[in-house]
């Protein structure tokens, strides 16, 4: 592989585009793909079967031939309420499985660079952060303030947008008047019943990073279910 | 959902080759029966033996270290090797899950 393309591959990454990379097994010749650009000449005549592989983000080889691909697709986006001692671990758990993190917490005095360094923050109440970030069926919430000012609205705007994952956490009780909140504001029985809460899976841990792995692990078992 | 858990060897093959070093990229590029990862798994080895990422679950990675030796002492571009079943009854390099796997060695130029 050329290392302009290394680079290029790595810049993508960054970026958060999709892409696949292409090589010809039989004369070393690697490039780029990407929807809707044309590829160079050797590889021209393969677009439509590379595409497909693209459109199913598979990695493998073009039968009968030796181009094999292997796509990329954008990191899974994780929205995070409350930058909370929870979310310290979170954050540091989410890295090693390449999670797009977004932390929203109104309070400035939680939210701060020092204690999340490197990671996006928006230091707003959730219906002025949402406004910011672009969320969809392949977004997660999890919601760990247990406030319901704050958490509530993030979780109405799960709902509404589909989001793939929607966690809160909290006790049975605090689940339970949770429900009955969103039940008053109209939320359907089933809509209702997206929210995991408690948050994660039996771990049987109360510390903080232990804590941490349980939402994770739900998180994870979920992007499998879908 | 496809999962998008990347492991990042390539961000830091990048980083070998910024620190002056020679590296083989391995990448398995197809699988046969119950092997250990799937295609598009990979590894990276520089010419001090280093090697980070894996083919494998440990199975034939000493192996893949050895070919990309070769690769970088006869300055070859790439290469592609096979790895079977392994004899259990001698010390072989090979799979003993019962896959089998195909693996891509390219050097970074």
């Amino acid at each position: 592989m050329k290392l302009e393309i290394l680079k290029e591959i790595i810049k993508k990454k960054e970026k958060k585009s999709e892409f696949a990379i292409v090589t010809n097994l039989t004369t070393g010749e690697s490039a780029i793909y990407e929807e809707g650009k044309s590829l160079s000449k050797n590889f021209k005549k393969f677009t439509s079967q590379i595409n497909t592989f693209f459109q199913l983000k598979k990695n493998g080889t073009i039968e009968d031939t030796d181009i094999f691909i292997e796509s990329y697709i954008r990191p899974i986006k994780v929205i995070v309420v409350g930058a909370v001692h929870i979310a310290q671990y979170l954050v540091n758990y989410a890295k090693n499985l390449n999670l797009e993190i977004t932390i929203i917490d109104p309070r400035g005095y939680f939210a701060s660079e020092q204690r999340f360094p490197n990671i996006k923050i928006i230091n707003k109440w959730p219906n002025e952060a949402f406004a910011e970030i672009k969320t969809d069926k392949n977004t997660a919430l999890i919601a760990l303030t247990h406030d319901p000012k704050i958490d509530d609205p993030a979780l109405q705007h799960a709902i509404k947008n589909n989001f793939f994952y929607i966690g809160a956490l909290g006790s049975k009780k605090t689940h339970a008047n949770r429900c009955s909140r969103l039940k008053e504001s109209n939320y359907t029985e089933n809509q209702i019943k997206r929210i995991f809460g408690p948050i994660g899976i039996k771990l049987g841990g109360k510390s903080a990073p232990e804590i941490a792995l349980s939402i994770i692990a739900q998180l994870v078992s979920e992007i499998y279910k879908k | 959902m496809k999962n998008s858990f990347d492991e990042k060897v390539l961000e830091e093959a990048n980083d070998w080759i910024k620190a002056n070093k020679k590296v083989v990229l391995a990448t398995v590029v197809q699988t046969w029966g119950s092997s250990p990862r799937p295609a598009g798994s990979r590894m990276i080895v520089n010419e001090n033996g280093d090697f980070s990422g894996s083919v494998s679950g440990g199975c034939v990675e000493s192996a893949v270290v050895k070919e990309c030796f070769e690769i970088l002492k006869n300055n070859k571009l790439f290469k592609k090797i096979e790895f079977k079943v392994s004899n259990e009854s001698a010390w072989e390099v090979g799979l003993a899950c019962g896959g089998e796997i195909e693996v891509y060695l390219e050097q970074i130029n």
